[in-house]
């Protein structure tokens, strides 16, 4: 309800298109200005002369609510009785209900006094205006039931590809990927050399082979021997199908392994690549019986006499 | 005692060989506690006790010797009773109060005394403890001794390696770990006990920790429990199994544990987040087992393995009593190629000493040979059952080559040795400036040639008795072994647990029944090898080929043989093996030849292995049917062969002979025949994908030899140009390499080898080609590893080798300096290279920084070449420690070769201050080791740098310096013999007074006055005299020998009649050592005599060091 209020107090000030494209809003807003008439013929009629915006407002508001609630009362009553049209008796259930008298009713519509209110011009239904439509709209496929949205217009599917001469050529990729790499590196490591500490080769010149200076690590081993992430990402991307392959034939393996040994006898190559462990002992370890796998125990209480 | 019985029956010319083992020792050791209950490594400190079960063996046993070095000993009880001791270590400071002696050969006699004189062998020890004479009825009874020890170990220098990285943190992590470490025996650094190979007993050590830690040490972890206040946990270890205290470790940190998901018994240890790199490095190591266990039919004999990988390792595999310590180095992830056969060869190796060198340990020093013998030897089969018969043939001729180069540059390697009773002149190598008798006196190269000898030598066994017997030999030992080991106490049933030379003879002789005595002779119980030269003539009327084998056996590090000796013919019908007899005169032999010569049929020809191939015979003699010869085919002497056959016969052997020892001896001699035919013969082998990838290596850099040297009639590309572009790169664009794919290991290693070869080309001008420096540089340009599966970081570093191989001498104008501005516009783009993959690994670091490795060469190549100007600076900066250390020792050879070829005093004391304060011990080892191999000066040079301050210092290091590390001291000792000789360097003055003494001595009339002139005129002579004085050990304490010399100096001054002296004094030598060895035995004994006489007169003191000595040391008591 308050909404509506809001709506229409609004609705003086506003003219804007927004608001008159909209269908329900209007009907809204005719209902409320036909209200006010009435609130205001009601009020002459009583004999007033002038009433402030803000009461008439507010009557108006009763007046709403008071209609709303017969009809909404009314609905309750009919579908109480299993219908879904309101009857006459229904109405007077109502009203009887909202402790209206209705035996005055009649009396009160006869009045003399009374104003006659003109019909609301009834406006023509707004034609919504057709769309652009870009090319013909596709029928269903026998699929989809035809109860489904029609397909959109075939503009905001359809691709229209334009053609540019790409650079296949193998030799002028490598030789690009080559000189960018090496621009990328020149340019990074020219960065941290010039940001950073250098060392030289040549006592008078400084910048034409500028080398980072060597800093020594605290734990030198670990950058020596981890992969850095960029290869582990490399070795990700090369061989992760590989990677499914090894952990099945590794698990054979494992099974077999006697025969495996015989197998590699003959198989005396340079190297043999083993392929690394996968995480199928990880399901093991539970049960391994391994003394550093043992639980530490708790000193012993002959220890705490002593001790005490 | 039945020891000795049993060497009697033994035909061996070794009557004392077990004389001193045990019959000095008056008690056994049967268990030994160790407890470490603090350890603290912030002041890198250890708290402990240690107890000793012993059982006297004799009556009246008054005093117990121990080894014990650089501990802190607080208290020592026995049985619970306070008992006095003496701790005394003459290896601390070798010679005594002696101010200006510097002689070296004094020095080694000095420093063998004094090792001596705390050899547990002979039942001697640093730490002397008196029994208390209450016990002294106890021990007549020779009921049980139990002597307690408390002591602490404060920064410790050697023995205990403390790695503690300065960051924040808890110790845990911070990642600091400590390890035990050394050479041969050296636990007497850490804890007191007999530190001997040859004493055996259980063990229990316990040690107590942080609880963030792991404590990993020898035998069964029984139980882990927390002390009382939580913070600590204590290991508990049991090892039932007797073991020698030598082969105690302990390692502790906070270690990542892995359990081998093959084989529950076997843990490894990692340092923190290195775990997925063990997992994978590990993975393979059961194979091994099963290997070992299979061909020994014996199970592995301990309950458990542990490997434990550190930092900072003293070297990079130390096996131990059912544990093995390795460099942390040595872990690597799936992408490297080029590690993973290094550090599987490192695992086997070590396995192969858990069964040979821990768990059956040796009787006495001189019986090493058959412990590293018999590991090396099945860690050879290892080698060939898993990278095939190829590469372990490869290997023998390696290990071969090695050896025969050693042993002819140093003069034998003895396996050995016999040491007659307690006679200190009676030295078996006395070429040596090194005393053989300890391990702890032995150059490490020598050490490392030894091992290397020692199981080419079990090779031989086997190829003389059969595979199959040598395999029982070893089941027989070990079966012992581990029945002995079950035992309870018994020490006549424990010392089956030692072999020693004699029970391994024995033992070979029953079971294969045959005699091995010639062969050992020849080979173990003397040094040398054996030098063959061959030559061959057709004579097509007896259709005979006469071969001549001579033989060199005058020259140092030589012997002559005598026996069989096995030759190969290929001829038109196929292979024939001859087996010739080499005798004491015959040179020449005749071999009847198969087939006549016929080339005009078309026939295949059969090779040895029964393959049929067609060959192209246009290149033969037409006369003659033979297409090659091999001596010695199968490595069956340790010897070198240097073959005389014709260029041709060369080239047939490398395309058709199926041995790979073959085809490499064949590349090695067309060298020497740079002719189309060879180089077509080199082209064909590259090619072959069938050949082994080590002969298409090694035929990479023939041919690049073979097109040096005609480079003036060369045609075409640069040699292997056009293959390399044939095989490597796009068939489309023929400059651009394919993208990185290295899953044909083959050809991943041919790929890195060509173009390093190819920048050894050189022009007309001797420049390197400016196409093969593009190619090059397009290698490097081009090269994409994105799809690759493995890391191309050894790739990378070899392509820098190659633009370093190109570089040549820079043309300098009257020694200007060199800028940037007169910089040759190729080197430029060297330096341009070098210059972005050096900060390249700043930013990205590559595997073990091999790229940096490689930079750091390439710079000192331009530094030597003139390019650059030469300066230490840069790798001096990355000598420091913090960084990785392959790269410190790249860093640190530059500096040790800028020190030499600068002559610069300042970078050797840098280099000499690092060797002292390095605390890294493998790196301290390394400098001397380079600069002994790189020295910046030797014995015969005038150089500034030799000057007396330098000899003090040197002396310094080898006397004092370096008594808390064997193979430090021996390091040094090898470096002073490098610089200065055998003898009193020549930079010092003369110790004139003794020369004026001698002179008198000698009844010589000569004006003392001319003395300093004469030598003044002969500087040269008097330095070259010295070095002929070395050839003798005996003679500088032969004060005769050393009189005489002088006055022959004196009285010939002039060059001419030195030459003339010389030749005779070496003739002299060589005719001493034909003697026979009583004789040679008696004069030394004569000689003996005679030196003590002359020792009170002597100027300065040449008694024997080890017994005046001891008065003299400083004792520490409690």
């Amino acid at each position: 309800m308050a909404d509506a209020a809001a709506g229409a107090s609004g609705s003086g000030t506003r003219s804007g298109s927004k608001q008159s494209t909209n269908p329900a809003d209007n009907y809204h807003l005719a209902r409320r200005r036909t209200l006010q008439v009435v609130v205001s013929s009601l009020l002459t009629e009583a004999g007033f002369e002038s009433a402030e915006k803000a009461s008439v407002e507010t009557l108006t508001e009763m007046l709403q609510s008071y209609i709303s609630e017969i009809g909404r009362s009314a609905k309750s009553y009919c579908e109480h009785t299993a219908r879904t049209q309101p009857t006459l008796s229904d109405i007077v259930v109502t009203l009887v209900e909202m402790g209206f008298n209705v035996d005055t009713l009649p009396a009160y519509a006869k009045r003399s006094q009374r104003m006659v209110i003109t019909a609301p011009p009834v406006t023509n239904q707004p034609v919504t205006p057709k769309a652009l439509t870009a090319g013909q709209n596709r029928p269903h496929p026998p699929h989809i039931p035809s109860h489904f949205p029609e397909f959109p217009d075939p503009h905001t599917y359809i691709k229209t590809p334009t053609y540019r001469e790409p650079v296949s050529d193998y030799q002028v990729l490598r030789e690009k990927a080559a000189s960018q790499r090496r621009d990328v590196e020149r340019a990074l490591t020219r960065f941290m050399a010039k940001t950073g500490e250098t060392q030289t080769l040549f006592k008078d010149d400084v910048s034409t082979f500028p080398l980072i200076a060597a800093r020594p690590f605290t734990i030198p081993y670990l950058t020596a021997l981890l992969p850095s992430e960029l290869e582990m990402q490399q070795m990700e991307e090369t061989d992760s199908s590989e990677q499914d392959e090894q952990t099945d034939t590794e698990n054979l393996a494992l099974h077999i392994s006697t025969d495996d040994s015989g197998a590699e006898k003959e198989n005396t190559s340079v190297l043999q690549q083993n392929p690394a462990l996968s995480g199928s002992r990880n399901g093991e370890e539970s049960i391994i019986d391994n003394p550093y796998l043992r639980p530490v125990k708790k000193p012993k209480i002959r220890r705490k006499k002593s001790l005490s | 005692m039945n020891r000795k019985k049993g060497d009697k029956g033994f035909e061996s010319p070794r009557p004392y060989a077990f004389i001193y083992f045990y019959f000095y020792f008056f008690s056994y050791t049967t268990h030994q506690v160790v407890c470490i209950n603090n350890i603290n490594f912030q002041r890198k400190s250890v708290v402990g006790f240690v107890e000793l079960t012993i059982f006297p063996t004799v009556t009246n046993l008054n005093r117990i010797k121990l080894n014990s070095k650089q501990c802190r000993i607080y208290r020592v009880r026995i049985n619970d009773l306070e008992a006095a001791f003496i701790y005394n270590d003459p290896t601390l400071e070798v010679c005594h109060n002696e101010s200006k002696q510097r002689n070296l050969n004094y020095f080694s006699n000095a420093y063998a005394a004094a090792v001596s004189a705390v050899d547990p062998d002979a039942g001697n020890g640093e730490l002397c403890i008196k029994v208390p004479s209450e016990l002294w009825k106890h021990v007549d009874e020779l009921k049980v001794l139990k002597i307690h020890i408390n002591f602490s170990l404060d920064q410790p220098k050697g023995g205990l390696h403390f790695v503690v990285p300065n960051v924040e943190g808890s110790m845990a992590e911070r990642g600091a770990h400590v390890f035990s470490c050394g050479y041969q025996n050296s636990t007497r650094f850490w804890f007191p006990c007999v530190d001997s190979y040859s004493e055996l007993c259980t063990w229990k050590l316990e040690f107590t920790v942080d609880a963030a830690m792991v404590a990993v040490s020898n035998g069964d972890l029984v139980e882990t429990v927390y002390t009382h206040d939580m913070r600590k946990k204590t290991f508990h270890y049991m090892l039932t199994i007797p073991t020698a205290a030598s082969n105690i470790s302990l390692a502790i940190g906070p270690f990542e544990i892995l359990v081998d998901p093959y084989m529950h018994e076997v843990t490894h240890f990692c340092l923190p987040q290195l775990l997925p790199l063990l997992k994978h490095t590990t993975s393979y190591l059961h194979e091994v087992f099963e290997f070992y266990e299979e061909i020994l039919t014996c199970r592995y004999p301990y309950s458990c393995f542990k490997t434990v990988f550190i930092d900072e390792a003293y070297v990079e595999v130390a096996a131990y009593a059912s544990m093995s310590i390795f460099s942390t180095n040595l872990l690597h992830s799936a992408m490297i190629i080029d590690e993973t056969p290094l550090t599987r060869r490192c695992l086997a190796q070590s396995l192969a000493q858990q069964f040979f060198g821990c768990f059956i340990s040796r009787m006495s020093w001189s019986d090493e040979w058959v412990l590293k013998g018999i590991s090396g030897y099945i860690y050879g089969l290892w080698m060939k059952k898993t990278f095939g018969v190829n590469e372990y043939r490869h290997w023998i001729k390696e290990e071969l080559d090695k050896i025969v180069a050693y042993e002819l540059k140093t003069g034998g390697v003895l396996l050995h040795p016999i040491f007659g009773g307690g006679k200190e002149k009676d030295n078996p190598a006395s070429h040596l400036h090194f005393s053989i008798k300890h391990p702890h006196t032995l150059s490490w190269e020598y050490y490392t040639m030894f091992q290397c000898k020692a199981h080419l030598v079990m090779r031989l066994i086997e190829n003389r008795i059969s595979m199959e017997f040598m395999l029982q030999v070893f089941n027989k030992l070990l079966s012992l072994a581990s029945t002995a080991s079950s035992q309870k106490f018994q020490s006549h049933m424990w010392s089956q647990m030692l072999v020693s030379t004699y029970g391994f003879l024995k033992s070979i002789s029953n079971v294969s029944g045959k005699d091995i005595q010639p062969l050992i002779k020849q080979w173990v119980d003397q040094s040398g090898v054996v030098k063959f030269y061959g030559s061959f003539a057709f004579n097509r009327k007896r259709n005979v080929l006469e071969l001549e084998i001579k033989q060199d056996y005058t020259s140092p590090g030589t012997q002559k043989y005598v026996g069989p000796l096995k030759v190969t013919v290929q001829e038109l019908d196929g292979s024939f093996n001859h087996t010739l007899q080499i005798e004491e005169n015959s040179l020449k032999h005749d071999i009847p030849c198969h087939s006549k010569s016929r080339r005009n049929k078309k026939k295949k020809i059969p090779l040895m292995n029964g393959e049929e191939v067609d060959m192209d015979l246009s290149a033969m003699d037409a006369d003659s049917p033979l297409l090659w010869i091999r001596i010695d085919p199968d490595m069956s002497v340790l010897r070198k062969v240097e073959f005389e056959q014709a260029d041709f016969m060369w080239q047939y052997q490398l395309r058709y002979e199926r041995d790979v020892v073959a085809q490499q001896e064949s590349i090695l001699a067309l060298e020497k025949f740079p002719t189309p035919a060879s180089r077509l013969a080199l082209t064909d082998i590259l090619e072959q994908e069938q050949c082994f990838y080590r002969v298409r290596m090694s035929a990479c850099f023939c041919l690049a030899k073979i097109a040096n040297s005609m480079v003036s009639t060369w045609t075409g590309p640069p040699a292997m140009k056009s293959l390399f572009t044939r095989m490597f790169c796009c068939k489309t664009c023929p400059n651009i390499v394919k993208t990185n794919n290295f899953m044909s290991f083959q050809s991943y290693f041919l790929q890195k080898t060509m173009p390093v070869a190819m920048a050894l080309l050189r022009d007309v001008h001797n420049l390197c080609p400016k196409e093969v420096l593009t190619f090059i540089l397009d290698l490097i340009k081009y090269n994409d590893n994105r799809k690759n599966k493995f890391s191309d970081n050894y790739y990378r570093a070899e392509m820098i080798d190659a633009l370093a191989n190109s570089v040549t001498p820079a043309v300098s104008v009257n020694n200007e300096v060199r800028t940037l501005d007169n910089l040759n516009p190729d080197v430029r783009l060297i330096l341009e290279e070098i210059t972005r993959f050096l900060n390249m690994e700043k930013l990205l670091p590559s595997y073990r920084h091999t790229i940096t490795v490689s930079c750091l060469k390439a710079i000192r190549v331009l530094q030597k070449n003139g390019h650059v100007p030469s300066d230490p600076c840069l790798f001096r900066s990355y000598a420091e420690y913090g960084h990785f250390v392959d790269i410190r020792i790249a860093a640190l050879e530059a500096v040790v070769d800028y020190t030499k070829v600068d002559r610069s005093y300042e970078d050797l004391q840098w280099l000499l201050n690092m060797i002292q304060t390095d605390p890294v011990p493998y790196v301290r080892h390394k400098i001397l080791n380079m600069l002994t191999k790189n020295p910046p000066f030797t014995k015969n040079m005038e150089s500034p740098l030799c000057n007396e301050a330098l000899v003090d210092q040197l002396w310094k290091l080898m006397n004092s310096g370096t008594a808390h590390d064997w193979r430090l001291r021996c390091g040094a000792v090898d470096l002073y013999f490098t610089l200065f000789g055998l003898s009193r360097p020549s930079c010092l003055p003369l110790p004139e007074l003794g020369l004026v003494l001698n002179l008198k001595e000698k009844k010589a009339v000569l004006n003392p006055t001319i003395i300093p002139e004469a030598i003044a005129s002969n500087q040269e002579t008097f330095s070259n005299s010295q070095d002929e004085e070395e050839i003798d050990m005996d003679t500088v304490h032969d004060s005769q020998a050393f009189i005489s010399h002088h006055l022959n100096m004196l009285e010939r001054p002039s060059t001419p009649g030195k030459n003339s002296m010389l030749h005779e004094h070496h003739h002299h030598h060589h005719h001493e050592h034909k003697k026979k060895k009583k004789k040679h035995k008696h004069k030394h004994k004569h000689k003996h005599k005679h030196d003590s006489k002359d020792k009170d007169k002597e100027p300065f003191s040449f008694s024997s060091p080890a017994s005046g000595r001891s008065v003299r040391s400083p004792s520490l008591s409690d």
